[in-house]
């Protein structure tokens, strides 16, 4: 474990491929934790993005937004992931995610926010998270903009299977049981190929939720329900699907989508976005809507 | 298209998106309402609300109270936690109060965007 250089913070990890600029998608969710949790950022990179960084982006930002970067150099496991962006358009990445258990180690907080970069801090709502007596939070629930229930395979490993946790969102505080959580994290991702067998999950890609997943079912007593592991409440992680669009920004906290119909998928609606922290897992509209963006939390 | 059916699906298409955007509001209502309090969760709802009063009329300064999740939890001071729920519940619902009156106001799908 490193050194722990303060109380409370947020963390991202963030490693560039050929497609998507991770490193610029910290910079703006780590804008949105400064202007609405007020909390130190962490960025965890690799040298190559670090570089990007230096080079893409002004040194007002990066000052003002990452107060500590961690370079890390571990080997990331070959992981290809299928990108829609709209209904339409889709590419593959290289997505490196294989040491997000080891934010145990690389964490410069006692009490530890992990968000993904994509997930766009837009109320102050996780800050009471932080006085929470649950050393681990994850979301156990999501729904979609549209307030739909997600697709199968996004609430259950598989048909029959075990509940989906979300790795999205994790909140940690330094106590033993934080430890052997992320200890049985790292076992599993270890051991990834026995525990697809075992739980019977898609092979395509490593995903870290299905880890955290299997990992709170065996610290459970291999049941579903459990009291070890904060839920948020119970409240739904909010997910902006890759085949959903944000066509404006009328400002930093008010966006309007275009969402599909998970079954007829040209049947769209407009939805506005505002006071509401939000999964935008399209990251090419995320990528294309963050000039506005910045622009316009820059302005506040 | 027949004119009939073009304006139903019109409606049809602004009846879908705001009432998307009213179960938006409500489920940033309903987080708003989620107290912490010594290690409990609380809903600033009526209920709760009128229990921690009704404790408190009976002269209670302090009480074991089952919180949200079925959690006996010892508050020390009841006072504390009205004074807690009444400010959740207050902002909750004036949030609720601001977004609603401006959806009812929303009369097509363009005043909803506020285009």
């Amino acid at each position: 474990m490193g050194e722990i250089l303060a109380p409370k913070g947020v963390c991202f990890f963030a490693y560039n491929n050929d497609q998507l600029d991770y490193v610029k998608m910290a910079l703006a969710a780590g804008m949105y934790v400064k202007k609405n949790l007020k909390l130190p950022v962490c960025l965890i990179t690799d040298k190559g993005s670090e570089s990007w960084l230096e080079q893409s982006q002004s040194k007002k930002h990066i000052k003002k937004v990452f107060d500590y970067i961690v370079v890390t150099n571990d080997e990331m496991k070959k992981n290809r992931r299928r990108h829609f962006d709209s209904p339409w358009t889709e590419f593959s990445a290289q997505f490196n995610n294989s040491n997000k258990h080891k934010i145990y180690q690389y964490s410069p907080f006692e009490q530890t926010l992990l968000l993904d970069i994509d997930y766009i801090v837009k109320t102050d709502v996780l800050l009471k998270y932080f006085d929470s007596d649950k050393p681990v939070c994850m979301f156990d629930r999501a729904t979609t903009v549209r307030n739909e229930l997600p697709a199968l395979e996004e609430r259950f490993l598989y048909d029959a299977g075990i509940k989906m946790w979300w790795s999205t969102v994790v909140y940690f505080d330094r106590s033993d049981f934080s430890e052997l959580f992320f200890n049985t994290w790292s076992h599993v991702a270890e051991n990834y190929e026995f525990y697809q067998y075992l739980y019977n999950f898609p092979s395509k890609l490593f995903r870290t939720d299905y880890c955290v997943s299997i990992a709170i079912h065996i610290l459970a007593g291999m049941q579903n329900e459990q009291l070890l592991i904060g839920n948020f409440d119970n409240t739904e992680l909010v997910n902006m699907s890759q085949k959903d669009d944000i066509i404006e920004v009328k400002n930093e906290n008010e966006w309007v989508m275009l969402v599909h119909d998970q079954r007829e998928v040209w049947k769209n609606i407009l939805v506005k976005v505002n006071n509401q922290d939000i999964h935008v897992m399209n990251k090419r509209a995320l990528d294309r809507a963050l000039p506005e963006i910045i622009e316009a939390l820059d302005a506040n | 298209m027949d004119e009939r059916l073009e304006k139903a699906l019109d409606f049809s298409n602004y009846a879908l998106t705001i009432n998307n955007q009213k179960r938006n509001i409500r489920n940033r209502v309903a987080q708003l309402q989620i107290v912490h309090h010594l290690g409990g969760v609380f809903i600033a709802d009526h209920e709760t609300i009128a229990f921690v009063k009704t404790l408190i009329d009976l002269k209670h300064k302090s009480s074991v109270v089952i919180d949200s999740k079925n959690n006996p939890i010892t508050v020390k001071s009841l006072k504390e936690l009205l004074e807690k729920l009444v400010n959740a519940y207050t902002s909750a619902t004036t949030e609720f109060d601001v977004e609603n009156e401006k959806l009812k106001k929303s009369r097509n799908i363009k005043k909803i965007m506020d285009w």
